[in-house]
């Protein structure tokens, strides 16, 4: 994965192995690192269960923690004490495709008119979103006198999806590797607070699932950690956080090509030659999947079962993501990389979780989400 | 340098679709039944 330079305490095993191992040599090196993703996963959901069945048989009233914490603080655990040793380095990146192929089975959850019913007013809101986040951090990033193209990489990493946009437009305008690092540890570092903090919000607000759900969505920058946050609060919450971020994410593709544009027009990017074929390079195809699995559930491809049954593959798919987020995430690194991108990303968080959380709170009490 | 193989050429988002559909379709046509949470 491309954040791994941020992510570990070692230096990292390269995701993909080099070009003279064959394929199959490359798949079996992944195979100890998705079983340690399985392990810690599947450790997050007996602990789950373990307390309630605890708590029913000794007749107490134990809070009910979803496994997506504890496979989280496992993970955690494990990144920030002993380490990930090098054999499974490269299976526990792959969290992130198992991200993306659980969000598209996920779409055997929605159908296409859930979809809508995400609703106009939803969708205003994703447009605020990424209009105030990509000025505000612009803007923001000026005042604390970052590199110009460290304030793009921040801008683009906080309004659209965190780590994905950022390396989807390092490439585009040439930024420096060290610059999208920066700008990667901030968001992720940041992103690991929010999980701990949005339910809390969440609770003492109130919030309804879908007002949950979408703040989630609009406010978490990266997508694992927005998912993993949604899930925290509810099955329901986590539903509409990946759909609010998954729009979000539809954007990635004319966002990145703006700034292409914007910085081939000052000479420090290479010129744009076709839009048509840039945009479809940066466009998410889990999207695209996400929809078109929706689309078969909507015409009644699937039985009820069988919707049933997709559905729970993507909750396999998304217990490996989570214990991924934590094994990955060593704070002692991210923390490494420097105080003034993470101020400018954490003021600039704060203030769009702040709005957003005003905007969701106030549409859902106006048009009742 | 060599050209990158046909599989190396399928970006991980693309992967990611295709291994979701495959499980998909396994389910539909009933090889994968069962799938407990």
């Amino acid at each position: 994965m491309a954040n791994s330079a941020v992510r570990t305490s070692a230096p990292p095993a390269p995701a993909i192995a080099p070009r003279e191992t064959t394929a199959p040599v490359r798949a079996a090196g992944l195979i100890p690192g998705i079983l340690l993703l399985a392990v810690v996963g599947y450790a997050g959901k007996f602990i789950e269960h373990f307390i309630a069945a605890y708590g029913k048989a000794h007749h107490l009233v134990l809070p009910n923690i979803e496994y997506v914490l504890w496979a989280i603080l496992i993970g955690l655990a494990i990144s920030n004490t002993i380490g990930v040793p090098a054999i499974f380095r490269s299976g526990v990146a792959t969290y992130e495709f198992w991200l993306k192929a659980g969000i598209v089975l996920l779409g055997a959850r929605f159908l296409l008119g859930d979809v809508r019913r995400l609703g106009g007013v939803s969708l205003i809101l994703i447009a605020i979103e990424l209009a105030l986040a990509l000025t505000f951090m612009t803007y923001l990033g000026r005042a604390f006198k970052l590199k110009p193209k460290l304030v793009t990489l921040l801008a683009v990493g906080s309004s659209i999806c965190g780590v994905s946009a950022i390396i989807a437009a390092q490439g585009a305008i040439d930024a420096d590797e060290e610059d999208s690092s920066y700008a990667i540890a901030a968001i992720l570092l940041l992103g690991a607070i929010s999980l701990f903090l949005f339910p809390l919000v969440g609770h003492v607000l109130h919030l309804s699932d879908h007002a949950y759900g979408l703040w989630a969505g609009l406010a978490v920058d990266n997508t694992a950690e927005a998912t993993a946050a949604g899930a925290l609060y509810s099955d329901a919450a986590g539903k509409i956080a990946v759909l609010a971020k998954t729009c979000r994410n539809a954007t990635i593709g004319f966002i990145v090509l703006g700034y292409a544009i914007y910085w081939a027009s000052k000479g420090q990017a290479d010129e744009v030659k076709n839009k048509g074929a840039f945009l479809w390079r940066k466009f998410p195809k889990f999207v695209l999947g996400f929809l078109l699995i929706s689309l078969l559930a909507t015409v009644g491809f699937f039985t009820k079962p069988q919707l049933a049954a997709v559905g729970n593959l993507s909750r396999w798919a998304f217990l490996l993501t989570f214990a991924g987020v934590g094994l990955r995430t060593n704070l002692r690194e991210l923390s490494k990389q420097g105080a003034r991108p993470f101020i400018v990303g954490a003021v600039g968080e704060i203030v769009i979780a702040v709005i957003t959380l005003g905007l969701v709170f106030g549409a859902d009490h106006v048009f009742h989400l | 340098m060599s050209q990158p193989s046909p599989l190396q050429r399928v970006s991980l988002d693309t992967w990611a679709v295709l291994l979701a559909f495959a499980a998909a379709l396994l389910v539909r046509f009933g090889v994968l039944t069962n799938i407990p949470w």
